[in-house]
């Protein structure tokens, strides 16, 4: 089933690229000393495949050796970037967000319900199911400017946000969080300043945070900063991704603001300052300000298209100033000017202070384009970014970020899958399909040749499988194939019956989550699967249990012949204790075991025979009697024990006090003896394992009781 | 990415998972049956690892191949054996008694070999096909549900499509059958069959369909073009239907593992639409094994070059490998 192949190259095997790939070759160890014979497979649960290796026998050596080894690969490991545990945890957590979303969309879709769910909008519920999902990835991502009031301190080396979380954030923005739409590019700064640009690495490419903490760790042996060309440069490339907290906070380690060089260098420091405060009301198209960050707010675009004027304005007077020709600090003066280039949107000034594409593209948005909309003008903005800054190997944030920009479902889909596996496609075709019509209808048509199954179920079938391969996360596949009515339901089944039954803690899970979607066929499966098993290992009680649980008429059936067989053949009051118990189980339910009356009725009058051999009264004799009349005549009677029965009841037969008999009764046993010998001359008879005189001793038995009956009457 | 399971004894040359894949039983070329249970056995952990827990010689030649009967009817394997011997081995214990494996009963025939031998439960019988040397299928029926001992033949059928051309001296090397994997009360019992022999007519796979208004089998389509119709079939295999308006069979010649779709509504003839749609390329030597997985959306093979291969179909329903195990020491 579609999988994952942990290693190498990450590369998925979920069928969500619409071309071919290139098979994933994974060497697979088995440790033994070739050469090997032959190999055997064998899907194990989930989708974990178990392989045997058989050696070839070698001929020169005598001693024993190991015949084949037998490993299991499973084909949905994690990458390493998170372990195990976490993965469960997160399997977990996700799984509520996710059945109370599908709730909510079937509640949506029946037709009463409609009124009162519009008061919501369906994004909404997307949103807070995103929500949902994202904390359990993480916690919120810390920016990357300090925290600490060190003036010293300029960038923290914080811990780095998982990849899966930066890709859910970034799902999220495009595709969930419709407030979003208006203001795309600050929130897609807003995502690379957050996510730790170290994170962006490919190979040993620099970045514009890479820089920062090396100039960090630099900053302790520079005595006078601004003459150093690397302080220009780590604050030139800090003002075009945008973080313009640093870059002031690097400003303020200016020279010329300390006390005792304030004097000289006065319209030195006039320029720095303007810088920075320039700077600080750089106009930002956006909803709030974080707190903490520098720029001045428009919520509008009227507004931010007369505030980014004005500001330009001031840009472009502060650029012509004379101020320039009396600054005497030549890298001051250059550096300034520089990040005035860079404010005022020069593309190479921009390209010059950037090293990765993205960087790029941030400033680019940033200061080139801030009215930027629409997917179709950012992705040609990235793709021209991409051409010339190109990467070798990009980063898998990388890949997802252009299949979203370039607006294409499938491309988002095999990124989602080739990097970060099942779970994530899974739960990020909810985004997706809430994102745009265009994917909805991708996710939900059902082709033919796939066999008629949606994208968005093949994807859940998908995780559900990778769920059901370990044995502690088995028990939420059935959240994610209960919301694929055709097909999930179909895998559920198989899945519940290749449950182990020994476990009895795991055979009632079994049973309860069959009770709890209604598939009665199954559960009874189940349960005449512990049945036998108990049965034919010698548990004869939980045996016929779960038998009967499962109304097993069949087998239920063939279980008192087997009683039967063992009565027929052993009548002695020791073995009576044993099927007593077992009679007793079986229970009074004729319905679903016809034969079973009779052994009830057996049993009964094997109790009052004991009676009458241990009081010896007259009253318990007569109902032994009784008891034996009513077996006689009962149909449920098997033929076979006819004469068993008379024969233990010779002591009756036999009383000596008076016949117990009256002269009817005595008559139809008459008859029943008559018939049984009719029987003996069918092919068919079975024949009982009394001794030969048995029939004789009860015939005589029986007519000596008439004589005495017709006597007394 | 792989974990040690069992080790197994010298001379062990097949295996077989149970339902549920937590016991093991392998065969061996000195006809020894031996049976892996968890080593662990209070956990319910399915992967722990698994040791042997006993050993019988079933068989006086090598055992070839071990099948799991269904659940339903115990725990059991039936070992067919390269004299064509297929025993029926049952473990059972009385009251309190460690249990033990029995044997419950042997298939012979004079003048053929069983070459193998699938099982499937319907409603609450089990049914067992079992594949002949002279090219012939026989069904047999289990009597008593509780008991492995009785087994009666319920038909005999030759693997052609048309039933008046019968083939006396057939001698088929090898033979795969595989039933379908039945969902609900309405579906027909069904399997396909093809066989490796001297008889090209009687290779290509079938697929046989039980008429339970005449209590018969037919054949209700053939899986293979005009111009592959006598290729030797080294296996089948029936993917497991979770949902597909048709079901898919994969079969294995020397020409590859072709992918079958076959319809559900007969044509007047009573024959099912069958389609081929893909061959898989790209393995070198016959094609031991191939395993559907669970959704029946994966096909596990493997083969003559001992590597294990993924097949997938992607979104446009093309079929491709997706992964490719190579064993390494």
């Amino acid at each position: 089933m579609p999988g994952r192949v942990s290693d190498p190259g990450e590369t998925s095997i979920v069928p969500v690229s619409p071309k071919p790939l290139e098979p994933v070759n994974v060497p697979i160890r088995h440790g033994l000393t070739p050469p090997i014979s032959r190999v055997a497979i064998s899907w194990s649960n989930g989708n974990s495949l178990r392989v045997s290796f058989f050696r070839q026998p070698s001929s020169t050596s005598n001693t024993e050796e190991v015949g084949g080894k037998v490993v299991e690969v499973k084909l949905s490991d994690g990458d390493g970037e998170i372990d195990d545990a976490k993965w469960r945890r997160i399997a977990y957590g996700s799984a509520t967000p996710f059945a109370l979303l599908q709730n909510r969309k079937n509640l949506s879709q029946l037709p009463m319900a409609s009124s009162q769910h519009h008061r919501f909008e369906w994004w909404e519920h997307v949103m807070e199911f995103s929500r949902g999902i994202n904390s359990l990835l993480g916690d919120p991502l810390a920016s990357v400017d300090s925290i600490i009031e060190d003036p010293r301190m300029v960038v923290e080396k914080v811990e780095k946000p998982t990849n899966l979380k930066a890709a859910w954030e970034l799902m999220e923005i495009f595709y969930a969080d419709k407030r979003s739409q208006a203001w795309l590019p600050e929130r897609l700064v807003d995502w690379l300043t957050v996510i730790d640009y170290d994170i962006l690495l490919s190979g040993s490419c620099e970045t514009v945070h890479s820089k920062l903490l090396d100039f960090q760790t630099d900053l302790d042996n520079i005595q006078v900063v601004e003459d150093s060309p690397k302080y220009w440069e780590v604050i030139s490339s800090a003002l075009a991704v945008g973080w313009l907290e640093i870059v002031v906070k690097l400003l303020h380690l200016h020279g010329s603001y300390q006390l005792d060089q304030l004097g000289n260098r006065e319209t030195e420091n006039g320029l720095v300052e303007a810088i920075a405060v320039l700077i600080s009301k750089m106009p930002r198209l956006r909803p709030e300000m974080l707190a903490g960050k520098l720029g001045e707010c428009c919520q509008t675009k009227p507004d931010f298209a007369k505030a980014w004027e004005r500001w330009r304005a001031q840009l472009t007077k502060l650029d012509c100033s004379a101020y320039w020709v009396q600054c005497d600090h030549r890298q001051t003066r250059e550096g300034l000017r520089h990040m005035l280039q860079i404010m005022l949107g020069n593309a190479n000034s921009l390209n010059d202070a950037t090293c990765h594409w993205i960087e790029l593209y941030v400033s680019h948005l940033l200061y080139i384009r801030p009215f930027t909309a629409g997917l179709e003008s950012m992705n040609s903005l990235a793709q021209k970014c991409i051409d010339m800054k190109p990467i070798s190997s990009p980063h898998k944030l990388m890949g997802l970020l252009t299949g979203i920009l370039s607006e294409s479902t499938e491309v988002v889909l095999g990124e989602c899958s080739r990097a970060f596996g099942p779970w994530m496609v899974c739960h990020a075709i909810e985004l997706l399909s809430a994102g745009s019509n265009q994917a909805e209808v991708l996710l939900h048509e059902e082709p033919y040749n796939l066999g008629g199954i949606s994208i968005e179920v093949l994807q859940r079938l998908a995780y559900a499988q990778v769920l059901s391969s370990h044995e502690l996360t088995w028990q939420i596949a059935p959240i994610y194939l209960a919301s694929c009515m055709k097909q999930g339901m179909g895998l559920l089944e198989i899945l519940l019956y290749k449950q182990p039954v020994q476990h009895k803690q795991l055979l009632l899970k079994n049973i309860e989550i069959c009770r709890l979607y209604e598939l009665d066929s199954i559960s009874s499966n189940i349960m005449k699967v512990a049945g036998v098993h108990h049965w034919k290992h010698g548990r004869k009680g939980p045996g016929v249990f779960w038998l009967q649980q499962a109304c097993d008429e069949v087998r239920l059936n063939r279980i008192s012949q087997h009683l039967f067989d063992f009565v027929g053949k052993s009548i002695s009051d020791e073995s009576f204790k044993q099927w007593d118990r077992l009679i007793e189980l079986l229970g009074s339910e004729t319905r679903i075991a016809g034969g079973l009356e009779f052994l009830h009725k057996y049993r009964d009058f094997k109790r009052s025979l004991q009676h009458v051999i241990d009081a010896k009264t007259p009253d318990a004799a007569r109902q032994a009697v009784e008891s034996l009349i009513l077996l006689m005549k009962n149909p449920s009677t098997p033929q076979r024990f006819w004469l068993p029965l008379l024969h233990d009841s010779l002591k009756l037969l036999n009383w000596e006090e008076r016949p117990l008999l009256n002269v009817s009764q005595t008559t139809l046993l008459l008859n029943k003896l008559q018939e049984l010998s009719m029987a003996r001359l069918r092919p068919d008879f079975v024949e009982s394992d009394l001794p030969p005189q048995a029939l004789s001793a009860v015939r005589l038995a029986l007519a000596m009781n008439l004589g005495r009956a017709i006597l007394e009457e | 990415m792989e974990k040690s399971l069992a080790t197994l004894d010298e001379g062990t040359i097949c295996s077989s998972w149970n339902y549920c894949g937590q016991r093991l039983a392998t065969g061996s070329r000195d006809g020894t049956l031996a049976i892996f249970d968890p080593s662990n056995p209070g956990s319910s952990s399915s992967s722990s690892s698994f040791s042997r827990t006993s050993k019988n010689k079933v068989s006086e030649t090598s055992i070839i191949k071990v099948v799991w009967i269904p659940p339903e009817c115990g725990d059991a394997v039936a070992c067919i054996s390269s004299d064509g011997i297929l025993s029926l081995w049952e473990e059972t214990a009385e009251d309190g008694q460690p249990p033990q494996w029995k044997l419950c009963k042997r298939f012979e025939s004079r003048s053929s070999n069983i070459l193998d031998a699938q099982f499937a439960i319907s409603g609450s019988n089990l049914k067992m096909a079992a594949a002949f040397s002279d090219g012939h299928v026989k069904i047999f029926e289990l009597f008593d549900s509780l008991e492995l001992m009785n087994w009666q033949l319920q038909a005999e059928l030759q693997n052609v499509i048309d039933s008046v051309s019968k083939f006396g001296n057939a001698s088929c090397v090898s033979a795969s059958i595989s039933w379908s994997q039945q969902r609900g009360e309405g579906q027909h019992l069904s399997f396909a069959v093809g066989f490796n022999s001297n008889v090209p007519a009687l290779n290509s796979s079938k697929v046989w369909e039980f008429d339970p208004a005449h209590q018969r089998w037919l054949p209700v389509a053939e899986l293979a073009l005009a111009e592959d119709e006598g290729d030797h079939v080294y296996g089948v295999a029936w993917a497991p239907n979770i949902g597909r308006p048709y079901e898919i069979i994969s079969v294995a010649t020397h020409k590859g593992i072709s992918i079958w779709h076959l319809g559900s509504a007969p044509d007047l003839d009573g024959r099912l639409s069958v389609e081929k749609a893909a061959l898989l390329n790209g393995l070198e030597g016959e094609v031991w094994q191939m395993e559907w997985d669970i959704s029946g959306m994966t096909l596990a093979t493997a083969g003559g070059d001992g590597t294990i291969r993924l097949w997938q179909s992607n979104l446009n329903g093309v079929w491709h490998q997706q992964a490719a195990f190579e064993p390494t020491p």
